[in-house]
């Protein structure tokens, strides 16, 4: 890789040595990029103020030479995102997205896909920026990421026979396999967990809607219970551990008085997953 | 170049440390071998103490031998006017630009949500004790002006704002995105004089 320009969003930020960033970018043509910032920290000029997380930037980097990373050589603010600066709440939601793409994105990729994600990642932050976060939101967010990820879950049919799921009663949904399974296919399966047809109704209408409108989705609150345990356990099961900025999101949701995992409080689980 | 175990070593402990690498390193060890015998025993010790007397001032947070610091304790200084800052490196930036006569609290960083790093993990807790001790009138919030620093400032505002003392930033003086540890004093100066209420 010699020398590219390109617009690029800043997932995180690591302090380097003395005076050096490590920067981990998103970028619309090839996902993620780890680059370094020399002397980012003490030279105010060269960069001017352009790392700061949440930011979208336009960049040249200098391609990487045997074992050395790539070097971000220039960086031009297009624009940030200052709600999610001032509004703790916001900010919290933001840091969780990032690492959500910074753990799944994946480093190069076919282009027509990261563009899209790319732009989902800029879309997401713009909507967090404008309203104050609520749980419905969060998960229709974690939900679109997984989707925008290459990670869409199925919402309709059984995973196994293709038919699709019907009945007023709870069904069962295959986290592993990502969707839901029809009375037949689901015997004495383990790692199932219960479901109401209308619950996977309500999220796929999350992530069929623009994100303009999502607002207007509401989901009860076993409903909305049901879809957080749901979303939470693809996620989890995705990215193979817990991020660590869910916990940091956790306490600022408590803090506000919105619990942050309703599905806590109701046993839900037909068979723990282990 | 050959040498010996006990230089290998110490050029190995020399290159951790900030702006030095194997070359300086390498020369810093050989100067040693060659200087008198007090002058690299008065070094040694001088590192050797470093970690057993440098403690945690009690109240503010600040690195210092006795604790409360001196800043801490001293009379000169108002009693009710209190600044927040990440890192000693930021508090001595500030005392560097002898434009600040209240008193400090050091967080110990600022929010990384990514790194697992919220309120239970800064002084937040011990700040808030602080305040609702009831002597502070103002506190000025000078973590660093960058999206963590922002966030970390206004959970601070929010989480203060019931004890009904005056709340300040640290104005923009600097740019977005900087580190108060390598601005000038004059910025850092000039950051302290402009800040505004919340
Ligand atoms: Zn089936
Ligand atoms: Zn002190």
């Amino acid at each position: 890789m010699a020398t590219l320009r390109s617009e690029a969003l800043i997932l995180r930020s690591v302090d380097f040595g003395e005076s050096d960033r490590i920067l981990h970018l998103l970028l619309p043509d090839q996902g993620r990029l780890t680059v370094i910032a020399k002397g980012a920290r003490r030279s105010l000029k060269r960069f001017s103020g352009t790392l700061d997380l949440f930011n979208h930037l336009s960049v040249q980097v200098e391609g990487r030479r045997r074992n050395s990373m790539a070097r971000l050589e220039q960086a031009r603010l297009i624009r940030g995102f200052a709600p999610l600066r001032v509004d703790p709440m916001r900010f919290a939601l933001g840091c969780y997205l990032l690492e959500l793409l910074d753990r799944l994105a994946p480093e190069g990729g076919v282009r027509a896909d990261m563009q899209q994600l790319f732009s989902f990642a800029l879309d997401a932050l713009q909507w967090v920026a404008a309203r104050p976060p609520d749980l419905t939101q969060r998960t229709i967010l974690e939900l679109r990421a997984l989707d925008a990820l290459g990670l869409r879950p199925e919402l309709r049919d059984c995973v196994r026979c293709k038919r699709e799921v019907v009945g007023e009663g709870e069904q069962v949904f295959h986290v592993a396999e990502g969707g839901p399974l029809c009375g037949t296919c689901a015997v004495s399966l383990e790692g199932l967990l219960s479901v109401h047809v209308g619950t996977l109704r309500a999220l796929q209408q999350g992530l069929s809607l623009d994100l303009g409108v999502i607002d207007r989705l509401s989901m009860g609150p076993s409903a909305l219970a049901e879809a957080r345990r749901l979303v939470t356990r693809l996620q989890h099961f995705h990215v193979g551990m817990t991020l660590q900025s869910e916990r940091f999101l956790d306490r600022l949701f408590r803090e506000s008085g919105i619990s942050p995992s309703p599905a806590e409080t109701l046993s839900s689980d037909r068979f723990p997953v282990a | 170049m050959r040498s010996s175990p006990p230089i290998d070593r110490l050029v190995e402990s020399l290159k951790r440390l900030p702006g030095i690498g194997e070359k300086t390193a390498t020369r810093l060890a050989f100067y040693l071998v060659g200087a008198a015998d007090n002058q690299v025993q008065a070094l040694a010790n001088a590192i050797g103490r470093l970690k057993q007397e440098i403690v945690l001032c009690e109240r503010c947070f600040d690195l210092t031998d006795h604790s409360p610091c001196q800043i801490c304790l001293d009379p000169k200084r108002e009693p009710g006017l209190l600044c927040v800052v990440e890192e000693p490196a930021d508090l001595a930036a500030i005392e560097k630009s002898a434009s600040f006569r209240g008193h400090y609290h050091v967080l110990g960083g600022a929010f990384a949500p990514i790194d697992g790093v919220g309120p239970d993990e800064l002084r937040v807790r011990e700040l808030l004790e602080r305040v609702r001790g009831g002597e502070i009138q103002e506190v000025v919030l000078a973590t660093n002006p960058n999206t963590e620093g922002d966030a970390t400032a206004h959970y601070l505002a929010d989480q203060l704002r019931e004890s009904g003392v005056k709340l300040s930033r640290i104005a923009y003086g600097m740019p977005l995105g900087g580190d108060l540890e390598y601005a000038d004093h004059v910025t850092v100066g000039l950051c302290i004089e402009n800040r505004r209420g919340l």
